[in-house]
């Protein structure tokens, strides 16, 4: 795909701001000073090896995480330590680690949850069917329970989940864990179209560096809790160091 | 022994034992909403329901001398068990659960023990002030008519039940048809709502839910509210059931509706009505053994009498445990990967 119609150009509004954040797991100190932004409009790849802390970023980010120190801003408000249902209701969507989709609720009720902030009966529908649209399988399953369904599909629900709200920043967890390379295909393509066509920003957090430093536009580098490198996606995507730890090159 | 004089014990078995099936539904559905959203047996459970028995004592006690039709008493009676005894479900989770929300399992726990134990002597205490202990309900007298009694008043189904010998009084039928619209309440609640969609969302993956906006605090608190609502009014169906009861009348059919709970399937709501109902009948059909047994001429089966009738349903309690933990209709707790 030629880099022109792959990425809208993002603004340099930030979004996100991470300033020197700590965060802990009990005495685990899992975030050990990060530092990062994200534009109104991005992607932002975030690649790292396990136990990096990049799921504990997003986690900080969200909510479900309170960092001990540093400072947290989104959409230039404070939101350090804030519930993560509060900041939810602000244009924020988090498609969690492992898809954590409602087991015993059908597709359709994962959705309505998804949507459970907007109160517009009408708008819940309107996005239930635009999720359909992005991923019509689900729309075959409508009435089935999520746990019934395979990875791939659980994967789908999380996300079309996720847009429920219409985020204006979305964060991703690992989308491509576990999946076959035409879901995992499927699922860039949809990343790409919602920052594309909706301006949708989005950190996108994935062992699949070769796939995120793809349609990202800048990637961070993290490694043990701290941001090794940062730069544009395609400046990454070259670097020595990163192609030998994440990229498979020998 | 003969179909003409089986029939009807069946029937009266079965249809004695869904009236009393349907309370035990009701106070099962309390204890089986809470373990939903926090896996915590809500032992003062029993103490919410007695509670809301004790309120529509009162009510109908304070409305006794007056002349206003009796079923207008009884709504207002279930009203009330529903607000007193909702709010303090609410009120037990606020002060005695949400602190203990991330201590082991057993603390709460024991804590719910506490606070049964609390309330016992407090809803003693309140009833002890104005001299009383044992209360007994002051119905409206058409509550007592039989069902049918007259035959000129007899059609369809009543007619058939008068019939075949089914001993039903009005309240009989005034409980079965309460129990029913609650549940059909509940259900709609729960399952068609925005607000019992989240309430299930809470329940299934607390941290999700808050992903999604989900104020899981407010939720566990709306399931307090209802579960407790439930035993409010089962609590007033109880008291109109037994006609008689005192502060400390809730341990025992709450341990049997927990049984019903854990029957059907600890966290299931249909399993909780299912449970109840099952549970309502082996009670029932172990209280008449003895009759069943002069009926067929056993003098064994005559010296079950009523009094082993709990008995029946602890023996379910016990082999549901050791075959089926999970239940009737009850899931697995095993995380699928």
């Amino acid at each position: 795909m030629p880099e022109a119609t792959l990425h809208r150009t993002p603004t340099t509004t930030e979004m996100l701001a991470l300033t020197d954040v700590h965060t802990y797991y009990g005495h685990i100190h899992a975030l050990k000073g990060i530092s990062m932004t994200v534009n109104e409009g991005e992607i932002v790849a975030l690649i790292g090896g396990n136990g990096a802390g990049k799921t504990t970023t997003l986690r900080t980010v969200s909510g479900m995480m309170k960092p001990k120190h540093g400072t947290l801003t989104y959409q230039g408000q404070n939101a350090a330590g804030i519930p993560a249902h509060i900041i939810m209701g602000r244009g924020m969507s988090h498609v969690p680690e492992g898809r954590r989709i409602f087991k015993d609720l059908t597709v359709r009720e994962n959705l309505e949850v998804g949507g459970y902030t907007v109160t517009d009966k009408a708008l819940i529908e309107q996005r239930i069917q635009e999720g359909f649209g992005f991923f019509p399988r689900l729309k075959e399953r409508e009435h089935q329970l999520g746990g019934t369904m395979s990875g791939g599909e659980q994967q789908m629900l999380a996300i079309a989940r996720a847009l429920m709200v219409n985020p204006k920043l979305l964060l991703l967890d690992e989308p491509s864990m576990g999946l076959s390379p035409l879901f995992v295909e499927a699922i860039f393509d949809i990343i790409v179209k919602l920052n594309r066509e909706r301006g949708m920003t989005i950190l996108l957090v994935e062992q699949n560096a070769n796939m995120a430093l793809e349609v990202a536009h800048r990637a961070y580098v993290m490694q043990t809790g701290e941001i090794k490198l940062s730069g544009k996606a395609s400046d990454i995507a070259q670097d020595e160091s990163v192609r030998k730890a994440y990229l498979g090159d020998d | 022994m003969d179909l003409a004089t089986l029939l009807p014990f069946l029937v009266n078995v079965i249809v004695g034992g869904l009236v009393l099936g349907f309370v035990y539904a009701i106070i099962a559905l309390g204890y089986t909403m809470v373990y939903g959203v926090l896996q915590l047996i809500n032992f003062a459970h029993s103490e919410v329901f007695v509670t809301g028995a004790v309120v529509g004592f009162e009510v109908f006690r304070i409305l006794a001398p007056n002349p206003m039709n009796g079923y207008l008493k009884l709504l207002i009676a279930l009203v009330s068990a529903m607000l007193i005894s909702g709010g303090l479900n609410v009120l037990i989770e606020r002060l005695a659960y949400r602190p203990l929300r991330n201590a082991p399992k057993l603390v709460p726990l024991i804590t719910a023990i506490g606070v049964s134990l609390i309330l016992q002597d407090v809803l003693r205490v309140i009833e002890g002030f104005q001299g009383r202990f044992d209360l007994t309900y002051t119905l409206p007298d058409a509550f007592g008519v039989k069902f049918c009694a007259a035959e000129s008043s007899c059609v369809g189904v009543g007619n058939f039940l008068r019939t075949i010998g089914v001993d039903l009084q009005v309240k009989d039928v005034i409980l079965i048809v309460v129990a029913l619209l609650s549940l059909t309440v509940l259900n709609y609640v729960v399952n068609r709502t925005r607000l019992g969609k989240a309430i299930r969302a809470v329940a299934q993956d607390r941290v999700t839910a808050g992903l999604m906006g989900i104020d899981s605090n407010l939720m566990i608190s709306a399931t307090f509210l209802i579960g407790g609502a439930l035993g409010g009014i089962s609590g007033v169906l109880y008291g109109m059931k037994v006609g008689t009861l005192n502060a400390y009348s809730g341990f025992e059919p709450g341990l049997v509706a927990f049984t019903a709970a854990v029957l059907g399937g600890i966290g299931s709501i249909p399993g909780a009505v299912l449970g109840g109902l099952l549970i309502g009948v082996i009670q029932k059909l172990v209280s008449v053994m003895s009759v069943l047994g002069d009926l067929v001429g056993s003098k064994n089966l005559a010296t079950i009498d009523d009094s082993y009738s709990k008995m029946g349903a602890f023996v379910v309690l016990v082999l549901i445990l050791i075959f089926k933990p999970t239940g009737l209709l009850g899931k697995s707790n095993t995380e699928k990967v």
